[in-house]
């Protein structure tokens, strides 16, 4: 037997295939057909995948990127890297390199480096200078200014620093410097802080930009379009079809939809012949072009000139500012239009048009082709055809638009200074940048989470948001977010839909219910966000191996059999006429690593596709040769060992990333038992196609998929532990556990976040059965006993904050110590908490309203100081205190005070209020399967009922919340956490883990029952504790990881018999925070209507509300008044007192009148006797 | 007023198992309400020593004020001196003995970290007979080893007084004397012989094996007999009855709880010998009867 060629040899020559596949291919062939021995601890891969990649490499990769290298190509672009002047030729300032520094900040004229806790708790913003390299003129000398080390010479503005990138400080360190830097080792990283606050800059999804999409629009018509995108510019362009079957332009820059025919002659393409040919001259396609040809004759266009001319009369107004000259002929125009709009992302050279000609050629005959065959059309919710947009890709079009806007100053402030003739001294542009431009513009933009550039009028709000510091979860599972341009309003199916092609992309439990559901979306564990990579060398390789440049081919042979289009990232290299061989071949020298290990390379129909432009979704897989894979036991131990990371598994061409359309020409099996002879690949983990979130579910698998939903929303709200350093935040709201546990049944994900070392919930032993009908609907029962040692309990941290300002006029806010009263040593009432600086000492209780900070604004802060005076009496202040505003009836305590000063030198003082609760009825907890439920009845433990081993449980939970939950992940978790404690080891529930022993099946948790004395199936006899009688049933008993969720009563109970009313309309205020009345709203009303209980009706709604008496004159049906001094009411008009009746109806409607009366229209009252 | 028959039971206590921190002991001749009243008692009204009020003076650890003050109740105390003591809400003269104060002060300097424990807290002088379980008998026993409070750092001080007080279990389970306390029903179980004799050897082998607590019928090889070993292991569980039905013989065997004979399983947490908190129980019992009692005459006075 004969070595077969493929997979053959490495192209390194050395030819190094494991023994496996080495016997696989050229042993015996016989053994061919044994079955595949499993990987042992493929798993390990796992870890060691998320050990070099973390769990936000992709934002990390994408910003690191764009402070590396996209800026630079930034600033090198024609429009950006050269500023000049219009008045003096001689004039101009050009930038030859630009760096992003070290994080730092200037105060008091010291450059100093910070860490973004400093800037948390200071309020600053963690960022770094961005400096430049210039060359520019100054008077008639030439400057060369360059910095060294990496630093540019001129500061042009400071970059918010992501953290964990290159530039910042916590990159590379280990667990004990990050304790040094007071920093998390858990935390990810790969967000912002910006003015102390921690902004992410989500995921967002677009359809990727360069590629034709043949689509159906709303009248079931093909077409086909393309959203080009450059640096310069952004147009969509469409081909559709027209009236009477013709191809049809429609683009912005045309008024109408303009012949395709006359536009490929307008390029240059005469002959009715040459369209033909590179459309397709097969007679299906020839049949349906014809049209499009008889349109263009019967139009008259048969020269190029003629088409120009038709295009030229189609322009719409106002689109001739792409050219610079005004006075150019509509032909000249329209080949304008067509070189740099239309398809703007192929590049014309000097009205070369050959290359657009054949791309819009393509689109012509795919568009064609998906007209008699409806299987072409493509699906726009393939996730192939998405690209996901990081903080890189966002912040390099923000800076750009900034840099921009800041040369266009530049140019302007050149243009005026160098215009006058007798200047006082030299310009010196360098020191004419506006500096604070770019970066008030990022720090703001990240800040507000509006995104504004200019240049291509997008306009997008809600781009960053605060990152979620409620749990380590919910922190985490928002680097993972993906938002969707789509609007939420909309109501259709198919962009919320899981897509198939979502598999092992983007996690199937974890998305929002409501309006947002299957538009916001997470990353599945393994995935990873690709950035942009070089296309030049990519191109020269395809060329090599055996492309054939399109400019050298004719169309007829683009069109032939057999023959397939070279596409690199949507631009047409040429054609190759041995695609499979191109495809091996590149994928072959991916996998040696001569090529990036995220560039893809796949086959469809007859098109070879490269791509490796950034924002594509792809995973790893282990690489299968006829179905053998090639990481085996051998390697998995090299890497147990710690001989080998995971790099090696991609250099030695183990394992590969594969992007969603790669993965359509590959065999993926998931299990090796699985793998047959057209394997290509096999699946590390089945359980990375879950996130992070959903991870923390315990056997998820066996649950109905809803409420594995629905926990991914409710492990975002649990209280936990939020990082190491949760005791040195001031967070707005912080809630904490004061007893968290790990999970007794974890899964192998929650090791990888480490959950298991902040966890988010307690393990409660759960009896489930019916209590004292204080449980129905979802309620549950707790253990008094059990919420005394400490289950449930939380801890509540609220920051009260005030910046002491400085004003114009000088005077600045102060905090002074509170009046002693006579005869007393400390301050008393409402001051009782502060020291004799005037902040309330740490430790002190509070009582609702008392103040923490007793701050002072001066009365006049425009006024200038009378010179005379240092200091101003304290008349000169008002009081503006910062109070505690707490539940009444509640204590709270001062746990910490911060005095520090923020980026404009103003002192920030906070103070952190600490309640401690612990759970009361209402309370919301939850386990790990979507199942919440409130405290309905705390019993004492007596009442319990117990088992004879005397356990008894800390929560009863009712058994109606299984049959329609279908939950019986909850159930294993329940056995499995039981036999956990009986033998003291902690059982594992990792999704689809049975087989691969990641998850502990049932029968080996029944017999570790048994073997500790329990029942195989978990159920106990319990006796009752109220009246010592045994229960009837088996009780099915043992621990649950539950959850407390952030939502207590004690934030929400609210009730009010009197209380404020609105200044307008009398009426009481709205809502809880203002201790508003509860409304009597339409549908009660309504009710009590139908009822007639119409005194009821008086009372709620007007007794109760505003009721107000007015005098009304009888005569002219006008309101009144009560003249105090005549001691009655008075008419208005009449000025008499004579015909005036009193009567009560609610403030609001007096209101109504009154304002009416103001926009000149008269109500007027015809009273009645009652 | 009803007084009791000829044929009044009279409730008997056989024990079994006598340690310092564990009781076994079978109650015999009585209802389910004696013994559960009994099992109540013992969990939440037999009074103990914890402590109940805590100032801090200073506290620079990572736990804050509350947290310390939870654990420091949590801490069980030998209270075999709450009989001479008085509770907050009992009638208490001037030089009756209600508080006793302890203190902790520690203070870090090495630059390891630093665990502090019970063994850490001063105990009142006027009461040493007060103090936590296990207090400085050793750190090697494993059973004997400290409670831990707080860890610390360099430099971390916590410096506070500690008030214990006589409570029950009621107020809060800190004051709860036992770790558990539960009673179980004797199991009456018995064979249908002749049933059984219907069934083949492997039968009846399958038959006592399908019980997953082991130990409770035997089949005896030499009589080819099922017996019932030792009914007291029995759960309750039904796999016997289930077996049965499978078989196509149901009834071939009857349990039923026997309603007069309680097996009462004690587990002290250290702060009383087990047979202290069963005596002291009783004696709580007794003093409700008695209560009761001497509140009944007047009301059946008033009633007729």
């Amino acid at each position: 037997m004969t070595a077969p060629s493929w997979p053959g040899n490495l192209p390194n020559g050395k030819g190094t295939f494991e023994n496996g596949v080495h016997e696989a291919l050229l042993g015996d062939p016989s053994k061919l057909t044994h079955p595949i021995k499993d990987v042992a601890d493929k798993y390990e891969l796992l870890p060691a995948f998320l050990k070099v990649r973390g769990l936000v490499k992709q934002h990390i990769d994408s910003f690191n990127y764009f402070i590396n290298q996209e800026i630079k190509k930034i600033v090198r672009a024609k429009g950006n890297e050269k500023v000049t002047c219009d008045t003096d030729p001689n004039f101009y300032f050009k930038y030859t390199d630009i760096f992003v520094g070290q994080p730092q900040v200037e105060e008091d004229y010291i450059t100093r480096g910070i860490t973004p806790q400093a800037c948390r708790l200071r309020d600053m913003t963690y960022a770094a200078p961005i400096s430049v390299d210039v060359e520019y003129t100054r008077g008639k000398e030439i400057v060369v200014r360059k910095g060294k080390n990496g630093v540019g010479a001129v500061v042009i503005g400071r970059m918010p620093l992501m953290l964990r990138s290159d530039r910042c400080v916590l990159k590379g360190k280990s667990e004990a410097q990050l304790a040094k830097l007071g920093e998390c080792p858990l935390d990810p990283g790969g967000y912002f802080v910006v003015k102390g606050a921690e902004k992410v800059i989500l995921i967002q999804e677009q359809l990727s930009k360069n590629r034709i999409i043949i689509d159906v629009d709303s009248k079931g018509q093909v077409t086909a379009s393309v959203t080009s995108s450059t640096h310069e510019r952004k147009s969509k362009t469409n081909i559709v079809l027209g009236r009477k079957g013709q191809l049809c332009l429609r683009h912005n820059a045309f008024t109408e939809d303009v012949n395709m025919a006359a536009v490929l002659r307008a390029m240059g393409v005469e002959s009715d012949q040459e369209i033909l040919a590179l459309v397709g001259s097969e007679p299906a396609l020839a049949t349906l072009l014809a049209p499009t040809l008889q349109e263009a004759k019967s139009m008259g266009l048969f020269i190029r000139q003629q088409a120009l001319e038709y295009l030229g009369s189609r322009i719409k107004a106002g689109k001739q500012q792409y050219s610079s000259r005004r006075s150019r002929s509509k032909v000249d125009e329209a080949r304008d239009i067509l070189a740099n709009v239309v398809v703007c992302h192929i590049p014309v050279l000097q009205y070369d048009f050959h290359q657009k000609v054949i791309y819009m050629a393509v689109m012509m005959r795919r568009m064609l082709a998906a007209m008699i065959d409806p299987t072409l059309i493509d699906d726009r919710d393939y996730y192939g055809n998405k690209r996901l947009e990081l903080a890189g890709g966002l912040l390099a079009l923000l800076f750009e638009d900034l840099f921009k806007r800041m040369n266009n100053e530049l140019k302007r402030t050149a243009d005026n200074t160098l215009s006058k003739a007798n200047r006082a001294g030299q310009f010196d542009a360098a020191k004419n940048l506006h500096v604070e431009m770019i970066s008030q513009g990022m720090e703001s933009a990240i800040s507000s989470g509006n995104w504004t550039i200019r240049r291509f009028r997008m306009e997008r709000k809600g781009v960053t948001q605060v990152l979620s510091r409620l749990s380590f979860i919910a922190a985490l599972g928002m680097m993972t977010r993906i938002t969707s341009q789509f609007e939420k309003t909309r109501k259709v199916s198919g962009p919320r839909a899981l897509q198939p092609s979502q598999w092992g992309m983007l996690c199937p439990a974890d998305t929002p219910e409501g309006e947002s559901c299957g538009l916001v979306k997470n990353l599945a564990l393994m995935t990873h966000v690709t950035t942009d990579e070089e296309e030049a060398p990519l191109a020269r390789l395809a060329y090599l191996l055996g492309t054939q440049p399109a400019s050298l081919v004719s169309g007829f042979e683009h069109s032939s059999r057999g023959v397939a289009m070279v596409f690199l990232n949507g631009s047409i290299l040429g054609i190759h006429r041995r695609p499979k061989r191109l495809v091996k071949e590149f994928r072959r020298l991916r996998r040696a690593g001569r090529v990036g290990e995220f560039v893809s390379i796949f086959l469809q129909q007859d098109s070879v596709y490269i791509a490796s432009d950034g924002g594509r979704v792809c995973r790893p897989l282990i690489i299968c040769d006829r179905g053998v894979p090639r990481v085996t036991s051998a390697h998995t131990a090299k890497l147990k060992r710690g001989e080998w990371g995971f790099s090696d598994f991609l250099r030695n061409g183990l394992v590969e990333y594969l992007d969603v359309n790669e993965e359509n020409n590959a065999l993926i099996a998931l299990y090796e038992r699985n793998c047959g002879v057209a394997t290509t690949h096999l699946e590390i983990e089945p359980f990375t196609v879950l996130g992070v979130v959903a991870g923390l579910i315990p056997y998820p698998h066996h649950n109905q998929s809803p409420r594995n939903t629905y926990q991914c929303a409710m492990g975002k709200q649990a209280m936990g532990n939020i990082a190491y350093n949760q005791l040195n935040v001031m967070d707005t709201l912080l809630y904490l556990l004061v007893y968290p546990q790990r999970p007794l049944l974890t899964t192998k994900t929650i090791e990888l976040v480490g959950f298991d070392k902040l966890g988010a919930g307690q393990n409660a032993t759960v009896a489930v059965m019916s209590y004292s009908g204080y449980d129905i609907e979802d309620a549950i029962i707790m253990n008094r006993s059990s919420l005394d040692r400490g289950f449930g309990r939380c801890i509540v941290l609220r920051k009260y904050g005030t910046v002491l300002k400085k004003h114009q006029n000088r005077l600045q806010d102060t905090v002074v110590a509170a009046p002693l009263p006579a005869g007393q040593s400390k301050p008393t009432g409402r001051h009782k908490l502060l020291d004799e600086d005037g902040i309330a000492a740490p430790g002190e209780v509070a009582s609702p309203g008392e103040i923490l900070i007793n701050k002072q604004v001066p009365m006049s802060t425009k006024d200038p100081m009378p010179h005379c005076m240092t200091t101003l009496p304290p008349s000169a202040y008002k009081p503006a205190p910062v109070s505690w505003k707490g539940p009444p009836g509640e204590s709270c305590i001062v746990d910490k005070v911060l005095l520090t000063n923020n980026d404009d030198g103003h002192i920030v003082i906070k103070t952190l209020m600490r309640h401690t609760r612990r759970p009361e009825v209402g309370d919301k907890f939850s386990s790990r399967h979507g199942q919440k439920g409130v405290v309905g009845s705390i019993v004492a433990q007596e009442d319990m009922p117990f088992s004879e081993r005397g356990i008894c449980p800390d929560l009863i939970m009712n058994p109606h919340g299984f049959p329609s939950r279908m939950t019986v992940g909850k159930m294993l978790e329940l056995i499995g956490s039981k036999a956990a404690v009986s033998c003291g080891r902690f059982h594992y529930g990792t999704a689809f883990g049975e087989g691969s022993g990641l998850a502990d099946n049932v029968d080996s948790i029944s017999k570790t029952l048994v073997e500790h004395g329990f029942s195989y199936s978990g159920k106990d006899q319990l006796t009752s504790g109220s009246s010592g009688e045994p229960l009837e049933a088996l009780i099915f008993m043992g621990p649950v990881y539950y959850q407390k969720l952030k939502h207590m009563v004690l934030d929400k109970m609210h009730a009010r018999a009197r209380g404020p009313r609105v200044v307008l309309t009398r009426q009481p205020t709205e809502g809880r925070s203002r201790d508003g009345g509860l409304r009597l709203g339409e549908m009660e009303r309504d009710c009590l209507i139908g009822y007639g209980a119409s005194m009821l009706l008086l009372e709620r709604l007007m007794i109760s509300s505003d009721q107000f008496q007015v005098h009304v004159c009888n005569h002219c049906g006008l309101l009144g008044y009560f003249d105090a001094n005549l001691g009655c009411a008075v008419c208005p008009s009449l000025k008499s007192s004579d015909q005036m009746a009193t009567l009560k109806l609610p403030y609001a409607c007096k209101l109504l009148f009154q304002e009416l009366q103001s926009m000149n229209i008269v109500p007027r009252l015809k009273l009645a006797e009652a | 007023m009803t007084t009791l028959g000829e044929n009044r039971r009279v409730p008997q206590v056989q024990i079994r198992v006598l340690r310092d921190d564990y009781c076994e002991f079978v109650l015999s001749d009585t209802d389910p309400s004696v013994a559960n009243a009994l099992r109540r008692i013992m969990l939440v009204e037999v009074p103990t020593i914890a402590i109940d009020l805590v100032e801090i003076e200073e506290n620079t650890t990572v736990l804050n004020d509350e947290f310390i003050a939870h654990r420091l109740g949590l801490i069980p105390l030998v209270s075999n001196a709450v009989y001479n003591m008085k509770g907050v809400f009992e009638d208490a003269g001037e030089e009756d003995f209600m508080d006793v104060e302890m203190s902790l002060n520690v203070k870090c300097t090495s630059e390891d970290t630093m665990d502090v424990t019970s063994n850490d807290l001063t105990l009142d002088v006027k009461h040493p007979e007060v103090h936590p379980v296990g207090y400085k008998q050793g750190d090697f026993d494993a059973l004997k080893r400290p409670i831990l409070l707080v860890k610390m750092r360099k430099n971390q001080e916590l410096r506070l007084r500690a008030v214990a007080r006589k409570g029950i279990g009621k107020d809060h389970a800190k004051w709860i004397p036992v770790a558990t306390v539960s009673f179980q029903y004797m199991p009456e179980i018995s064979i249908n012989r002749a049933l059984m004799d219907t069934l083949t050897e492997q039968e009846k082998e399958d038959w006592v094996d399908a019980t997953p607590s082991k130990g409770v019928f035997r089949y005896n090889n030499i009589t080819k007999q099922v017996e019932v070993d030792n009914a007291e292991l029995y759960q309750y569980d039904g796999e016997a009855l289930a077996k049965s039905e499978e078989l196509g013989k149901p009834g071939l065997v009857t349990i039923k709880e026997r309603q007069d004979i309680f097996i009462f399983r004690v587990e002290s947490t250290g702060v009383l010998k087990a047979e202290d908190v069963v005596l002291t129980a009783l004696e709580v019992l007794m003093r409700k009867l008695r209560n009761l009692q001497e509140a009944l005459p007047q009301q059946d006075v008033g009633a007729t």
